[in-house]
């Protein structure tokens, strides 16, 4: 075997894999997007062309232009609040004489640690439910009426938004912790000769040295940030046990427009769509990703 | 530093509290979970909130192994997280091999392309895998949902892998080659070695995102028998969630017991494992 042809070699058996099951699906997936299929047209659908594109951008109480934007107010809240509350959490963790940090560090993974589910099935059931929950117990110690926490729209996106912090954070605060530790400690040394206080010393040290370093785990957040299903599903979707809200982001919009509703065609359209946005973004953060590698 | 000794003193006791605070804050969902699960009273409130249940029994954590399938349910996620494990490395350590020491035309295209496929959300073409399985008569096979399992994860695999190899010098595989070995020999006696790491931290990622997979396993499996720890679970409080809280509880903490306990094993390992990754392209 020459040079160039044994690289495809050893590489062969992984492409035949993600060509058949990944790739594959998403192009079928592309397919069924441009077909009429639902549960009445299982074998005898028909092209229909782009009318479920159509429906899905130009069809406001579709409902997918709504999702849309939820999606993106869903991704800009988490990330900011994310950001900076890790931010400060880690400059903390880094105080000077902090001889417990390691313990502490330890403690605050646990969220990262919990499989997501049953973290999100955890919240549901212990916090926020009506009867069981824990908020509405503290709010019964108030002499308060109980709340159904995940009723309104409003009130259950900030739920589903405080789960999604509670997990999310672990990952960042390390990030930025090992960010920090990486700092040259002679920068503060010379900045307090000078002067500087802590807030200096925060905003023009600590802040723009930890950038490159934290940028693309922030990007990748991000993008997770908005692929985000499972606590939307699992909070306030669930068949059988839907709570009433309706918060939902792209991808679990996708989702009900096929297992749910079975309208696979248009829910196709939707997955195409979200894809077709994802690929754009990544296309904007090429090199953080790049460099970040496929964590 | 020069700092008041005192003040030094208050600012650490105050940062002390602080952390304190948080972590506890950030465990309630979870000690709350492992009260209650550990509660023999069965009426949640009668006493209040406390961490520590008022009357101790592992009543709930007995009936769980021992009257639900629970056992069963475990024995399943494990053989499925196996098999993925073993497919999906065994196809993609060549691979990440090939893409990391060979330079050869399209190689950085299908990087990217792969980290693009990867990009998509495997749920949105879940419905076109689920048609295709069921036209091959795989739903609710086991087959069919490592298939689903292993695709996304020799993406990842490969990436991961491929990072940690370029970290490794070419230099002790050309020392080898001089002396006359083979790529399989190379391959065998000097690169799996070295990447014992890379390539145990890989598995145990995959091995965990089986573990904590339930959307997949709810929609491909119908059959109670067949299900995993998460699909268990999930139809576990689906079904009867308020009367079975504090049985949910237990067994929701079993089955996170060894997730946990990986991970922190792991730890350490996965930062060096997984940072080292990126960083030479």
């Amino acid at each position: 075997m020459n040079k160039q042809s044994r690289p495809w070699a050893y590489s062969f058996p992984a492409l035949v894999v993600i060509g058949l099951i990944v790739l594959f699906p998403i192009l079928y997936t592309g397919y069924i997007s441009l077909t009429n299929m639902n549960v009445y047209h299982w074998f005898n659908f028909r092209i229909i062309g782009l009318q479920n594109y159509g429906k899905a951008l130009f069809v406001f109480d579709s409902g997918f232009l709504p999702a849309l934007l939820r999606t993106i107010l869903w991704t800009v809240l988490n990330m900011v609040i994310q950001v900076a509350v890790s931010f400060l959490l880690a400059v903390l963790l880094n105080s000077e004489g902090l001889v417990l940090k390691n313990f502490y560090k330890t403690l605050l993974m646990f969220p990262w640690a919990m499989p997501a589910y049953v973290s999100i099935l955890l919240w549901r059931l212990g916090i926020f439910n009506s009867q069981l929950g824990l908020l509405n117990h503290w709010l019964g110690l108030l002499h308060l009426a109980p709340v159904n926490w995940l009723n309104g729209n409003v009130s259950a996106f900030f739920c589903c938004m405080a789960v999604n912090l509670w997990m999310a954070f672990p990952f960042m605060i390390l990030t930025m912790d090992g960010a920090i530790q990486s700092i040259d400690k002679a920068y503060y040394e010379s900045a307090v000769l000078e002067g500087a206080g802590t807030f200096t010393r925060m905003t023009r040290i600590t802040f723009p040295m930890i950038r490159p370093i934290v940028a693309p785990a922030i990007v990748l957040t991000t993008f997770v940030t908005f692929k985000q299903f499972d606590i939307v599903f699992l909070m306030t979707q669930q068949p059988g046990a839907k709570t009433g809200a309706d918060i939902h982001t792209v991808i679990t919009y996708a989702y009900e427009k096929a297992f749910l509703t079975n309208n696979y065609g248009y829910s196709a359209a939707i997955s195409i769509l979200i894809f077709a946005i994802i690929i754009v973004l990544s296309l904007l953060y090429r090199n953080p990703i790049r460099k970040e590698g496929a964590q | 530093m020069i700092q008041n000794p005192r003040k030094r003193f208050l600012r650490l006791t105050a940062t002390n509290l602080f952390f304190l605070v948080i972590c506890l804050a950030g465990l309630v969902p979870i000690l709350y979970a492992l009260s209650v699960s550990l509660n023999a009273t069965n009426s949640v409130f009668s006493e209040g909130f406390s961490l520590l249940p008022s009357q101790f029994t592992f009543q709930n954590y007995r009936s769980v192994l021992f009257n639900q399938p629970f056992l069963l349910w475990m024995r399943n996620t494990v053989l499925l997280a196996a098999f993925t494990v073993v497919i999906a490395l065994s196809v993609s350590v060549p691979a990440a091999y090939a893409f990391s020491r060979f330079r050869f035309r399209g190689r950085s295209t299908t990087l990217y392309l792969l980290l693009l496929l990867n990009a998509f959300p495997s749920i949105l073409s879940m419905f076109a895998l689920y048609r295709l399985l069921r036209l091959m008569g795989m739903v609710n096979t086991y087959t069919g949902l490592v298939i689903v399992y292993t695709g996304g994860m020799t993406i990842f695999s490969l990436w991961n892998m491929k990072g940690y190899f370029d970290t490794i010098p070419v230099e002790i595989e050309q020392a080898a080659r001089i002396d006359g070995a083979d790529d399989f020999q190379i391959i065998r006696k000097i690169v799996l070695p070295l990447a014992k790491p890379t390539i145990i931290v890989t598995a145990i990622l995959v091995l965990i995102s089986v573990w904590n997979d339930y959307i997949f396993a709810i929609n491909f499996l119908s059959t109670a028998d067949k299900y995993t720890l998460a699909a268990g679970l999930y139809t576990l409080q689906a079904t009867e969630q308020t009367r079975n809280w504090p049985l949910f509880s237990a067994a929701s903490l079993l089955a996170s017991l060894p997730v946990l306990v990986i991970f922190f094993a792991v730890q350490k390992y996965m930062q060096s494992g997984l940072t080292s990754g990126g960083v030479k392209e």
